[in-house]
């Protein structure tokens, strides 16, 4: 009997991290999304690397 | 070597793909910043803890930006690049001029984080260490030499405390 009643805290605990866990990704999502409307990211430029280092790069490796 | 000299070594750093990617930084540094050759350059990385705690249930969550960091001693300037861990691409670069910045410091708790405000309205922390396993998640650099050298430059003529 005492290990069918550890078996059931530990599932008790188990489910409390899981949904402990989901309810953080919700709220975290939910205020990402929140923090995205009412302060857009400025359009910040991304710049590719230059072909010629990539084939150097590649080069090298070979 | 014998079987528990190598069991005990630990990781080897490969020079190959480090060096690769030491060109890769300096190429997408040099095509951002204007004269970007004047800089010495090292891999840091800033990091954006958020926790929660629910009695029970109490973890973290964090988010890793790589930055391609560069310093010039002659005009005691630090430029950061933020990048990705595969260096295909980075952003614009952010200029911290000494003479401009309202402060700079090196963290001592909870990390030894190289910390610059520009103004009073936020901050920037960088973390750098000599060498990143993690390729998923940091660029695979070996930097020892370059990160004592930007550590003295940091210190001795970047700091304001």
């Amino acid at each position: 009997m005492v290990w069918s009643d550890i078996a059931k805290i530990i599932l008790v605990l188990l489910v409390i991290v899981i949904i402990g866990n989901l309810w953080f990704h919700f709220v975290d999502g939910l205020l990402e999304k929140i923090k995205g409307v009412l302060f857009p990211p400025k359009n910040s430029v991304w710049h590719t690397l230059p072909e010629e280092t990539k084939q150097e790069t590649e080069e090298t490796k070979q | 070597m014998g079987l528990f000299g190598k069991l005990f070594k630990g990781p080897e750093i490969d020079m190959e793909k480090s060096n690769a990617n030491a060109a890769k930084m300096r190429a997408l540094f040099d095509h951002v910043v204007p004269e970007g050759a004047k800089y010495r350059l090292i891999f840091g990385y800033t990091e954006d803890v958020s926790r929660f705690n629910f009695g029970f249930v109490h973890g973290s969550k964090t988010k890793i930006g790589n930055l391609i960091v560069g310093w010039d001693e002659a005009s005691k300037t630090i430029v950061v690049v933020p990048t990705v861990p595969d260096l295909s691409g980075c952003g614009d670069a952010t200029f911290y001029r000494q003479g401009e910045i309202l402060k700079a410091y090196r963290n001592k708790y909870p990390t030894d984080a190289f910390v610059i405000y520009p103004d009073k309205k936020g901050y920037i922390a960088i973390n750098a260490y000599d060498w990143l396993d993690d390729e998923s998640l940091y660029v695979y650099v070996s930097q020892e030499e370059e990160l004592k050298a930007f550590t003295d430059f940091f210190q001795s003529q970047f700091a304001t405390k």
